[in-house]
């Protein structure tokens, strides 16, 4: 496998954010800026019986107080089910009934107190299994009547199924030798950024402009758009520094509420989140997931058919969720050689918090449980784990469970070489064991773009539209155009994440930003490179297909001497046609749904575009007194293309595994009979900290993937995030005797499972 | 709000005299009240910087840790660490470093929390407080300070001045072990504190044990020295560990349940018993024996 090594990596946002120099949307102060509170429901069902903010208006220093009354009435969401604030009736605890615009904090806090907010309690729905019955109380009465892209397929509080279909399962099962089924039920959880979000909303004239920390700026100023009836012209949304998203951060929040504050008042209006909000209010959880598989098996350890039944816990609103379903039934099948399967998945509305997009979104719960499954499939034939993933996975060639037949891939590889840095094969200490699971997620490509120009002195600025979540992706930029040109990556400081200077791109949601804006940028530095070539040529005597730009020249090919700078290229230019470049590319090409799979509400997941694929080995101490879980090294092996960015790509594994670490152990969303969430705070919502960080060790298995990011490259951000839950359970159930059929396994339900084991 | 800082002792008490609250590290105060737990008092005396706080003094029988000394300081003295291991263990599980750089024994001891770390081996080590106003001083058991979570029989107007330690005999150790799910930032599940004194042939002579988390206050394990004196410690923790789990009076809450508690006690008993007794037969444990030993300490 070829290697592209960055041979160093300094990312440009680096000194402001360890110096604390760097300023998040919440260090902005403008002049005359009021501050902003919201009044949440406080409870999770219940219809609006009274809303009187007479009272509250009158409060000394308070300039506004808005509700639902005071905007447009317009419904968003991936199902249109949402709307700004609470309207005749509230779903789950943090939805916004009102905001305050006041002077200080202490202001808008006698203004929330002093509304008046009454309502008649209706019973929750808290349980997805009920929930998804036929006669269970309804979360939205009016469910119909909501937009919805077609291919969503809804009923009642279903508020998106999908089904996957190919083969004949029934009949295969019914032949096959040994037939195995599970159950798993993993718990919500949340994103956890270290900054709770902080929007800064000011007018002038009828233009606004949003600093927001936002993950995607560009949707954010499409739902302010779209809700408060605005063409897209006259909203500028900026990212300040984004102290980190995992996906919380994705999708429209809070920038309208705050925009029509600032309205409202004249002045510049700010908010900033306290961290119980942040775990109440967003439409951003990872969801709960109920997860049964059951799969049929020949003697010789061949899977021959699966099936899968999948309840996801949607919450009150469907925020981007529309497409979990089909993403989990991709996820409970994985990556494997089977020829008969039937998979199918219902989000499931409830009076919990919204579920949207974090961090690979239903992968980890959903690998977790077939990974899990996987490893009884192997116990079940008398097969080793890993043989039994080898005999079963896809490889270069291979159909997968939709028919999708994979071109070059490293599944293999990563099985190989994650085994064999793990002490998989060796002797271990008491009470230890190693654990191995595979993962996969797709690349998403999509429009992107990017201008360069370079000015006078030979320096230039890369302006694009793509948003920095602390990946280092947008950070990435400068060394792609420098490599175009000839340069070095300190030639180009970034304009970015400000939607009002560069072309649109997703934002920092599913991997894509390196994949997509990547390609932008290279084609914006091609054509700063053909506007070099051509000056050079005319300069050197020379054809514009005989320059070669290196090392900041432009260099007659074969003539070394005939050369001048770029930098003096960059001069001249300056005084006729400027070194201006621009780029989108065209995305790559999505693969197909092959035509052996029926699926009904299809949202675009059957065949993967650039799937990655991945392997991870943990080794773990079980204290089987107490049931803790100390998780000791972590192997992982990672096919995502080729590198493009070594340093970046391995900090991403790392947080993806440290992630998972949390999400397999002491991670979870605790719910009461309100449906309440018990625990959102960071004393009793259980991070993982750098303390508990183990040793990981990391293989990139560099496939050279035509047709999909720079350099041969696929996306790596979310996929680290898939398969470490799953490893850690393995290791548990080798240990165990059994797997933990709950997730995350906490040292309680770890206990609680050796003693059914040794009852 | 007001904020004054001391510079004596005798600041500090008529500070208190005329209402104020006193402040050291501030990792319960202010953490609290941006919690909303309670707001901060209006006026507050920072006692940080009055040196006669932050001394740790060895008298005739006694070690006295002035109430300014922070957990860092507790965890790695080499005098309390050498004879009073227990209260190192717990003071290095505090929190994290930040944390245990401005917290200190004063504040851990006089917010009562049924779940701090360093009190329940200040309890088998047989430490009292000593309470100072403008009027008097007094010296209270630990057991008659702490009378509820978060509560204590201290007046509004007293200042715990310093935590009085009788030295340790010889064949003597101690040690503190918790129940965790990670290991920073953490907040005992449940833990044990034991102190024993063997005997020149390796059984116990006398020793205690207190349990944290399973009470509204750390409380002692009664009865637990005449049931293990005479044997080898490793003999004693099944009874041990049966006595704590008997004892305990857990709640269940998002840490654990009643049921897990009620077990786990008895487990973290068994250990800091094993580590204690270790440490009084000459072995080196470092400190916290949570990390030194296997996962919370387990063999």
């Amino acid at each position: 496998m070829t290697t592209t090594e960055t041979p160093r990596f300094v990312r440009a946002d680096g000194p402001d954010k360890v110096t604390g120099s760097g300023r998040y949307a919440a260090d902005l102060t403008l002049t005359g800026m009021l501050t902003a509170k919201f009044l949440y429901a406080g409870v999770s069902h219940a219809r609006i019986t009274k809303l009187d903010v007479t009272a509250a208006k009158k409060v000394p220093g308070v300039l506004a107080v808005l509700n639902q009354a005071d905007v447009p009435l317009v419904r968003f969401g991936s199902v249109a089910d949402r709307t700004l604030f609470a309207h005749e009736v509230i779903r789950f605890e943090g939805e916004v009934v009102a905001a305050v615009a006041a002077i200080d904090a202490a202001t808008a806090q006698k203004a929330l107190d002093a509304i008046v907010f009454e309502y008649e309690e209706l019973p929750v729905v808290n349980d997805i299994e009920a929930a998804a019955q036929p006669d269970s109380l309804l979360v939205h009465e009016n469910w119909e009547d909501y937009a919805a892209d077609d291919d969503v397929s809804r009923q009642g509080n279903i508020a998106s199924f999908t089904s996957i279909a190919r083969g004949d399962v029934e009949t295969t099962l019914a032949t096959a030798d040994h037939v195995i089924s599970s159950r798993y039920v993993a718990d919500a959880s949340h994103a956890v950024p270290i900054e709770p979000r902080g929007v800064v909303a000011q007018w002038e004239g009828d233009k606004l402009t949003v600093w927001s920390s936002t993950q995607v700026p560009f949707q954010a100023r499409d739902g302010v758009c779209e809700t408060l009836e605005l063409p897209t012209n006259k909203v500028r949304i900026v990212v300040p520094h984004l102290g980190g998203g995992f996906g919380g951060k994705c999708g429209f929040h809070y920038e309208a509420h705050i925009a029509a504050l600032a309205r409202a008042t004249r002045r510049p209006v700010r908010l900033v989140f306290s961290r119980e909000e942040e775990f109440l209010a967003p439409d951003r959880r990872r969801e709960g997931m109920i997860v049964e598989i059951t799969s049929g098996l020949r003697h010789d350890g061949v899977i021959v058919a699966r099936k899968a039944r999948i309840l996801l816990d949607n919450g009150a609103y469907s925020s981007d969720a529309s497409f979990f379903p089909h993403m989990a039934v991709m996820h409970a099948l994985g990556p494997y050689k089977i020829d008969h399967v039937y998979g199918e998945a219902s989000s499931i509305y409830t009076n919990h918090q919204p579920s949207g997009s974090v961090r690979a979104p239903t992968a980890p719960q959903a690998c977790w449980a077939l990974e899990s499954h996987t490893d009884e499939l192997a116990k079940a034939v008398g097969m080793d784990p890993v043989a039994f993933r080898q005999l079963n996975t896809v490889d270069t060639g291979a159909t997968g469970v939709t028919g999708q037949i994979y071109e070059e891939i490293g599944l293999q590889e990563c099985i190989r070489e994650a085994v064999a840095a793990s002490a998989y094969h060796e002797d271990l200490g008491d009470d230890e064991a190693v654990g191995v699971a595979v993962g996969w997620w797709p690349s998403f490509p999509d429009a992107s773009g990017a201008y360069i120009k370079v000015d006078s002195d030979g320096k230039g600025v890369i302006i694009t539209g793509a948003q920095e979540c602390g990946t280092g992706a947008v950070m990435t930029l400068p060394y792609l155009a420098a490599a175009e040109l000839g340069m070095a990556p300190e030639d180009f400081e970034i304009v970015y994440q400000d939607t009002s200077a560069a072309p649109y791109d997703t934002g920092a949601t599913g991997s894509q930003t390196l994949l997509n804006n990547g390609r932008a940028t290279v084609e914006a530095a091609r054509e700063i490179a053909l506007q070099l070539k051509k000056l050079a040529a005319e300069e050197l005597e020379a054809s514009p297909e005989d320059i070669v730009l290196a090392d900041g020249m432009a260099s007659v090919v074969g003539s070394p001497d005939s050369s001048i700078s770029i930098v003096d290229l960059a001069g001249i230019a300056a005084d006729g046609e400027m070194l201006l470049g621009r780029g989108s590319g065209s995305p790559p090409e999505s693969p197909t749904t092959p035509k052996t799979v029926s699926c009904v509400g299809d949202q675009g997941m059957n065949a993967w575009a650039g799937p990655q694929f991945s392997c991870h080995a943990v080794r773990i101490r079980l204290d089987r007194e107490t049931g803790v879980v100390r998780v000791l090294e972590v192997n992982t092996a990672h096919d995502s293309g080729v590198i493009v960015n070594r340093v970046g790509a391995s900090g991403q594994v790392e947080g993806g595994v440290l992630m998972g670490i949390g999400q397999a152990l002491t991670e979870r969303t605790v719910y009461g009979d309100d449906a309440k969430q018990k625990n959102a705070g960071l004393l009793e919502y259980k991070l993982q900290t750098m303390a508990d960080a183990p040793p990981i060790t990391i293989h990139f298995a560099e496939v050279y993937t035509p047709d999909m990011g720079p350099n041969g490259s696929k996306p790596i951000a979310e996929a680290p995030n898939v398969a470490t839950a799953a490893a850690i359970s393995n290791a548990i159930a080798k240990l165990v005797g059994r797997p933990v059929r709950l997730l995350p396994m906490t040292a309680e339900r770890v206990w609680e499972t050796l003693q059914d084991e040794r009852a | 709000m007001s904020l004054a800082i001391a510079n004596s002792i005798d600041d500090v008490l008529t500070a208190l005299a005329g209402g104020a609250r006193p402040i050291a590290g501030g990792t319960d105060l202010v953490v609290g009240a941006r919690q909303g737990k309670s707001p901060l008092p209006e006026s507050l005396i920072a006692i940080d910087r009055v040196p006669a706080l932050s001394t740790i003094e060895q008298t005739d029988g006694h070690v006295r840790i002035g109430a300014g000394v922070t957990h860092s300081r507790l965890m790695s003295d080499p005098l309390l660490v050498e004879r009073y291991t227990g209260l190192a263990d717990a003071a290095a599980l505090i929190g994290s470093p930040s944390t245990r750089n401005v917290g200190t024994i004063g504040g851990n001891v006089m917010n009562a929390s049924p779940a701090m770390d360093t009190g329940a081996p200040l309890m088998t080590l047989g430490a009292i407080a000593e309470l100072r106003s403008v009027s008097h001083t007094r010296q209270l058991a630990l057991s008659d300070l702490w009378t509820g979570p978060g509560q204590t029989s201290a007046n509004p107007d007293e200042l715990c001045v310093c935590i009085v330690i009788p030295q340790t005999p010889a064949y003597s150790g101690s040690a503190y072990v918790r129940l965790e799910y990670r290991r920073a930032m953490e907040i005992a599940v449940v833990g044990a504190a034991a102190s024993v004194v063997l005997t020149e042939d390796g059984t116990i002579a006398s020793g205690r044990l207190a349990m944290t988390a399973v009470a509204p206050t750390i409380v002692e394990l009664v009865g637990a020295s005449e049931a293990m004196t005479g044997m080898a410690a490793v003999d004693a923790a099944d009874v041990i560990a049966s006595l704590a789990s008997d004892q305990a009076v857990p709640i269940s809450d998002l840490r654990g349940s009643d049921r897990y508690r009620r077990h786990t006690i008895g487990v973290m008993a068994a250990r800091a018993l094993d580590a204690a007794a270790r440490r009084a037969g000459g072995e080196r444990i470092g400190v916290p024996v949570n990390r030194n030993l296997g996962i919370g300490a387990a063999r």
